[in-house]
């Protein structure tokens, strides 16, 4: 008989550790999926709402989501915050009678998220808030037969017109980033994980600026040309390239050949090498103008019917070019949501 | 796995199939005409003129944003006329004008050659002009944007960015004033204002900020309570007879003053609307105004007022400048690095003082043509992006 109770209190004292255990693992579980700010974010909110309530009180609390977060990062935030309380000395309770309620709404602002507090007790009401900036899009990817990545190269705030690398996965030599925009030519060399300013030639305009302009660089042929401005040099010497104005009246793109892909007729493609058992590929962006988000996916076959599933990208894609060698395309995109033009390249891998 | 392969394959070509309409190529194309229908009879594009109306004042504002490009402190554009993206070619005041592109403008010529406007075009015309393809682009009064969609026009709706509320003119102070204030507010039917006034376009306001901007709108009530009115409204002896005005050319102002009255009249308040000679500035008008030479007092009237950017801190800051002066309102400054906390105590001691009294946020609508490509919807405080969008084909029919 004696026996049982002390049993009683080893069995007891096993469980309660295995549950600090498992709260603490759940905790750094929801922890570990957040930003670093998120986690201040909700530190500083617990910090107001201790302010606001008295040492031991207990809190009922109530939550809301009326942002973009998903169900799980608010079910994850507000763990958090009940961890955080309790460490502040306040007493989170599931049922009534509490001494206070705590309405807790995730909210969105023009700003980024607003995580907002209510502490209803009695009469009064206190409310405190944190901001947070809202984080970039999380990509998704899906499985598919054959898959595009798409690589960024490079971000600037100049429109870019087109770009290129010269030297690239030459043994022992470094690269030549060469990008073309509307105000100059320049050449970055590769340095460590990085692209370093070697040299910018600023262009001579011939011609007033346009809305649209376009541009081209011919690395083979060591030429850059846009309207009203061309380069020539030895690329591989950037010190050798000089750009002066022109005047021919016609941009340098002659526009391709439209093609028809699933009904509609494309004017902007690149046709890659064969790739996956395809003997060449169609890379084609999408249908809506240049106020949206947009999407690159590759067709095949005979019919170009659909050979990839579409990779998104943050703004409309502005270039789509086949790069020499034929194994990816040059992508010039402008994301809208930064307002950054961005130079990346698009290949292809088999999912076998 | 080939058949694995076929079977995804084909449900990405029926999902594309389904999902991707069929329109034409999308790199833009320079040249047309673009028509464009306002309101409005403009005399003057003249910077330094007075509007005579709200309406002169907006789109007075948005047409000398294409041919200015430098504003000053104020908002008000500066500089030579043709130095924006486009330059004045035509002008017959009050009936219509016509904008040519700047080929030497600073950030690019614009896609379309020129804009032929045409001024003093009824809202109703506009519509069917757009139904018609007559026209190209024209602002839509936001009441009318459903009949607009149901009649098959492409219409553009921004986040509610404009406010409509009633600011108290600070004629009543004391006990008396926050009692009547608060019995008015409590009394408006605000979802009914929305529902059947505006057709569904807008929101109930609860405060000076949209829930887009600041994120805490739920914080700030609209739900009308008559009974709470009628409580508050017995409590006052002897019980004062309020004007409430509304501008005179403006028929959504006189439709809300209107509806408001009938609220009042079902908490027992004795209230009636007034209209008031049209202000020319975008901020409200006189405290008191006169109809044929004779004065009319006034104890609320009835404002509008534009978001002037997305941003809370910067809007408040612009709506407390405006309204402070008339509603009596001192001292309730926004700090300049404010955060969101001090953004919203700052909107609820305004709010506590019910010397304004939100009522609607009402979007932007614009209605197009179907070939008018690369329409972006402005943001708060911007303006018409008439130099960004292009014509699919300068064939308008």
């Amino acid at each position: 008989m004696r026996l049982l109770p002390r049993l009683f209190l080893r069995r007891a004292f096993i469980f309660s550790l295995l549950l600090a255990f498992a709260a603490a693992s759940s905790e750094g579980q929801a922890a570990a999926q957040f930003p670093p700010d998120w986690m201040n974010a909700v530190g500083l909110l617990a910090d107001k709402i201790a302010a606001v309530t008295k040492r031991g009180e207990g809190l009922s609390v109530e939550v809301k989501n009326i942002s973009s977060l998903s169900a799980a990062d608010v079910d994850g935030l507000r763990q958090l915050l009940v961890t955080d309380l309790s460490r502040r000395n306040r007493r989170v309770l599931t049922e009534s009678p509490a001494d206070a309620v705590l309405q807790v709404t995730f909210s969105e602002s023009a700003d980024g998220y607003v995580w907002i507090a209510q502490i209803l007790g009695g009469d009064k009401e206190n409310v405190v808030m944190v901001s947070v900036a809202a984080p970039s899009h999380r990509a998704s990817t899906k499985e598919a037969p054959l898959t595009l990545h798409r690589k960024l190269i490079w971000e600037q705030d100049t429109k870019i017109l087109d770009f290129g690398i010269l030297g690239e996965g030459t043994a022992g030599g470094s690269s030549t980033l060469i990008v073309l925009d509307t105000d100059r030519l320049s050449f970055y060399s590769s340095e460590d994980k990085g692209w370093k300013l070697a040299r910018t030639v600023d262009l001579q305009h011939g011609r007033a600026a346009q809305r649209d302009v376009r541009g081209r660089l011919d690395l083979q042929a060591g030429k850059a040309e846009l309207p009203g401005a061309e380069c020539t040099g030895d690329f591989q010497h950037p010190e050798t390239v000089t750009c002066s104005s022109i005047t021919t009246s016609a941009d340098p793109e002659t526009p391709s050949q439209p093609i028809a892909i699933q009904g509609r007729s494309v004017e902007d493609y690149a046709v890659l090498a064969g790739a996956c058992g395809d003997d060449s590929l169609t890379l084609a962006s999408g249908t809506g103008d240049w106020t949206e988000p947009d999407f690159i996916q590759a067709y095949g076959g005979r019919n170009l019917s659909a050979a990839s599933q579409p990779i998104q990208v943050p703004g409309p894609v502005l270039e789509l070019r086949r790069k020499d060698g034929g194994k990816s395309a040059r992508v010039v995109s402008r994301n809208l949501k930064t307002g950054v033009y961005e130079a990346s390249l698009v290949s292809v891998s088999c999912d076998d | 796995m080939k058949l694995r392969l076929c079977l995804c394959l084909a449900t990405i070509s029926v999902v594309l199939a389904g999902a991707a309409p069929l329109r034409p190529a999308r790199r833009p194309h320079y040249g047309g005409a673009l028509r464009v229908e306002i309101g409005a009879t403009l005399q003057s594009l003249d910077p330094a003129g007075v509007a005579t109306s709200r309406e002169e004042a907006d789109a007075k504002a948005e047409l000398d944003a294409l041919l200015y490009d430098q504003r000053s402190e104020d908002g008000t554009f500066v500089g030579t006329a043709g130095s924006g993206p486009f330059r004045l070619s035509s002008w017959e005041a009050g009936k219509r004008a016509t904008f040519a592109a700047n080929r030497d403008y600073s950030e690019g010529r614009p896609f379309v050659d020129s804009i032929e406007i045409q001024l003093g075009r009824p809202a109703h015309d506009r519509v069917v002009d757009l139904e018609l393809n007559k026209t190209d682009f024209a602002p839509i009064p936001p009441e009318q944007a459903r009949q607009a969609i149901d009649r098959g026009v492409r219409v553009s709706v921004s986040q509610p960015n404009e406010l409509l509320a009633l600011v108290f003119l600070g004629s009543r102070s004391g006990k008396e004033g926050t009692r009547i204030r608060e019995a008015i507010a409590r009394c408006i039917d605000r979802a009914a204002i929305v529902n059947f006034i505006l057709q569904k376009e807008g929101e109930p306001a609860g405060g000076l900020l949209p829930h887009w901007s600041s994120g805490t709108t739920f914080l700030f009530p609209t739900e009308m309570d008559v009974r709470t009115a009628k409580e508050i409204w017995s409590q006052i002896s002897p019980s004062p007879k309020l004007v409430l005005g509304y501008d005179s050319t403006d028929t959504l102002e006189q439709s809300v003053a209107e509806r408001i009255v009938v609220n009042a009249k079902e908490a027992g308040i004795s209230l009636v609307s007034r209209a008031l000679p049209a202000s020319g500035k975008a901020s409200p008008g006189p405290v008191e105004g006169s109809t044929r030479g004779a004065a009319i007092r006034v104890d609320a009237r009835l404002v509008r007022l534009r978001m002037p950017s997305p941003l809370p801190r910067i809007s408040l800051t612009v709506f407390i400048n405006r309204l402070g002066p008339i509603a009596g309102i001192v001292d309730s400054p926004v700090p300049q690095s404010a955060s969101p906390e001090d953004v919203y105590y700052c909107e609820r001691s305004i709010m506590n003082s019910g010397l304004i009294v939100p009522i609607v946020w009402m979007p932007q609508v614009y209605g197009l043509s179907a070939r008018v490509r690369d329409w972006k919807q402005p943001a708060a405080g911007e303006g018409w992006p008439l130099a960004d969008v292009w014509l699919d084909s300068t064939d308008p029919q």
